[in-house]
């Protein structure tokens, strides 16, 4: 039984997990795309759908930290143009 | 060297002792000018910078924004939209929010009063 709160920590959890890729393009996807996950979820009353998609979840987050870990180490060697600040 | 000390001679300014009398120095002596409590920001500075960041959320309104605003009751944003408005909070002060806290923030009241109470926002 995965309650409201719960699903709202993994949400956080994916979201801050994402915010450590040094690189620009994959911290926003992963931002969009948990939204987007959780937000195409949000209306499920059948309490295993739900079950079934927090579990979906939780392994994807594990996939996400094993994955900042890696491309945290070839990080890009230029500042994207989207972070430089527009003067 | 000689130059240097040339150079330096004409740029000495002349010093100037500031006419104050004893009121103005008693006044001047209460100001601590090393404090680093002055480091934290100011509640109008809070204030605004939340504001910012709840206006350029794209689902909301930003005519509808005040610092009383309540995010699902007046913005009618739901639990997910909360979560990602106190996301963009924490990196616009550089703070870590606890998830039990983060979970209580549900307005722009609440998440003024925990920014300017936290002491590592910035």
């Amino acid at each position: 039984m995965v309650s409201r709160s719960e699903v709202l920590s993994l949400c956080r959890a994916m979201l801050r997990a994402g915010r450590q890729y040094p690189h620009y393009n994959l911290r926003e996807y992963t931002k969009r795309r948990t939204l987007d996950g959780f937000r195409m979820n949000k209306n499920l009353t059948d309490q295993s759908k739900v079950n079934e998609a927090y579990a979906e979840a939780k392994a994807q987050l594990v996939v996400l930290e094993r994955s900042v870990k890696f491309h945290s180490l070839y990080p890009p060697k230029t500042k994207n143009i989207m972070e430089v600040k527009l003067q | 060297m000689a130059l240097r000390n040339a150079v330096l001679r004409q740029l000495r300014v002349p010093v100037q002792t500031l006419g104050m009398n004893q009121s103005q120095i008693g006044f001047l002596g209460s100001i601590r000018s090393f404090s680093s409590n002055d480091d934290h920001l100011s509640r109008e500075a809070v204030v605004d910078r939340v504001l910012d960041v709840v206006k350029s959320f794209p689902k909301v309104d930003p005519s509808k924004v005040t610092p009383e605003v309540h995010f699902q009751n007046d913005l009618g944003l739901d639990s997910l939209d909360t979560v990602e408005i106190v996301m963009a909070i924490e990196e616009e002060f550089k703070l870590e929010i606890p998830d039990k806290e983060a979970d209580k923030i549900d307005s722009c009241t609440l998440a003024i009063e925990y920014v300017y109470n936290h002491p590592m926002s910035s």
